[in-house]
């Protein structure tokens, strides 16, 4: 089935029934499905958006949202793990709770938070880990995300190494649990609590309380959650409630068997054959995707086009995006603009005047600061879980 | 580039939600198929999930879908009786399958 009938058949909106029945021995990889559309139901403090599952919430982002370097709040892309999130919080009782190896155990509330602490600001690019899973055949498993699990946002809080200092952190504390309000429907499912190694966190771990100079919405984690720039947001625990320091790992399902990759140099396996061990995703790669123009739109022949997006990576930097209308095979750079720092989305420009009538796609490829580029959709290798895509994005338009 | 973190001084107001009263997350009314062994669907899986999560899957084998169910009750400790896992793996397999056992 090629492409193209492989998009017709992909249904919109919340009842995705994906088309493909190719399955490949070897497993491949494609552009991200880029068919879907906003939902007409509005959730809680959003507007629209592409929307999978209404329990837990599971939402994105559409396509447009990449054309500016801050996601606005109402169309942050969410997902939660469980069902059971709280609807209601008093802002004045709410407080988090630091326990385990500390000297003191802390309880505190948002008040003290934002009055006896330090105030800092970081801006960071939250991508889920599965986003674009549905450039995987044969299709990984997971919710089928096209590339708008992702948004970047202006994050405000304390820093997370101050709270801990606070608590003074005993001699062989090594691991830190984070635990967060949603819960499963049983009692016995496992909570999704986060554990980071205590080298993994630094200073621009903090605890936020603010998005874009807002409460942060409900759904990303009204009151408080968990910013590790850098990092796939799995563990940006959100309605952040208990914070425990303990001095071995704790088993836990939501670290030890999902969100996962291959343990080796491409991160990748064969459906028939999976690879272990496994490790955690941890930190992003390279990746870019184009806000301006979105497939199928027309452009006048002769017109200035700009073309816009995003790029980022996981705090190394981005040094350059380059932008190709002829298959790869020459690469232009786009102008960049970085003024919110290495955490965040660096937005590209690229001026292009269609001299040619017809179909013309163009190709948009970061490369960080260390040189590690994206490759192309096609190169890049099947996992099991849907895990890491950063292919080159592709957008076609046609020139009338 | 070189300052990331950018402190900042706040004069805090008195704390207040920016919703009125509790937030309600809407109910999706997903089209889901009916069939043989959608009675134990519904009684098993609609606890804790929507239809839209099984859906929102895409077409899967046969194994996919007994490990996500082996999951749910391992993992997520859903006290799903043997019987039904059988029965909601067939539907699920017969309904959003690929057509491979594996």
């Amino acid at each position: 089935m090629k492409r193209r009938e492989f998009l017709k058949t992909s249904i919109v909106a919340s009842a995705a029934v994906l088309g493909s029945s190719t399955t490949l021995s070897a497993g491949e990889t494609h552009q991200p499905i880029d068919s879907r559309k906003v939902s007409d139901m509005a959730f809680p403090e959003k507007r629209p958006l592409i929307t999978y599952s209404d329990r837990p919430p599971l939402l994105e982002s559409p396509r447009s949202t990449f054309a500016r370097g801050i996601t606005e709040n109402d169309e942050f892309f969410v997902r939660w793990h469980l069902p059971d999130i709280p609807t209601h919080i008093d802002p004045d009782k709410y407080t988090i709770k630091i326990n385990g190896l500390v000297e003191k155990e802390l309880e505190i509330s948002l008040k003290e938070l934002k009055e006896d602490f330090e105030q800092v600001e970081v801006t960071a690019v939250l991508q889920c880990g599965g986003n674009s899973r549905s450039a995987f055949t044969p299709i990984a498993g997971g919710i089928q995300w096209g590339s708008g699990a992702m948004g970047c946002a202006k994050w405000k809080g304390v820093r997370l190494r101050d709270l801990l200092h606070k608590a003074g952190l005993k001699k062989d504390a090594h691991w830190i649990g984070f635990n967060g309000k949603d819960n499963a429907a049983y009692y016995e499912t496992p909570n999704f609590v986060r554990e980071l190694e205590m080298e993994e966190l630094d200073d621009h771990v903090i605890v936020a309380y603010e998005m874009n100079g807002e409460d942060l919405p409900y759904l990303n984690g009204y009151p408080l959650r968990l910013v590790i720039p850098g990092y796939y947001s799995d563990s940006w625990v959100k309605m952040l409630s208990n914070i425990t320091v303990t001095n071995k790992y704790k088993s836990l399902f939501f670290m030890d068997v999902a969100y996962r990759v291959p343990d080796n140099k491409t991160e990748s396996e064969t459906p028939e054959h999976k690879f272990k061990p496994t490790k955690p995703i941890t930190t992003m790669n390279v990746k870019s995707v184009i806000g301006y123009p979105e497939n199928g739109m027309k452009v006048y022949h002769n017109s200035h086009v700009v073309v816009r997006g995003v790029a980022f990576d996981d705090g190394t930097g981005i040094k350059d995006v380059y932008i190709s209308t002829d298959g790869g095979k020459s690469w232009d750079k786009a102008e960049l603009k970085q003024e919110n720092g290495r955490y965040a989305y660096t937005e590209f420009r690229y001026a292009f005047k269609p001299t040619k009538y017809g179909k013309v796609t163009f190709m948009a490829k970061a490369v960080n600061r260390l040189g590690k580029e994206q490759p192309f959709a096609k190169d890049i290798g099947w996992n099991h879980g849907g895990y890491k895509y950063n292919g080159i994005d592709e957008v076609t338009v046609e020139v009338v | 580039m070189n300052k990331i973190l950018l402190l900042v001084m706040l004069s805090v107001g008195s704390l207040f939600a920016q919703v009125k009263g509790d937030v309600e997350v809407p109910y999706i009314a997903y089209q889901i198929k009916m069939g043989k062994g959608f009675d134990a669907v519904q009684a098993n899986c609609l606890m804790c999930h929507s239809f839209g999560y099984i859906i929102n899957q895409g077409p899967q084998s046969r194994l996919f879908w007994k490990k996500k169910v082996d999951k749910m009750i391992t993992h997520f400790k859903a006290p799903i009786p043997k019987e039904d896992a059988k029965i909601v793996t067939d539907y699920l397999f017969e309904h959003y399958g690929n057509g491979e056992l594996k």
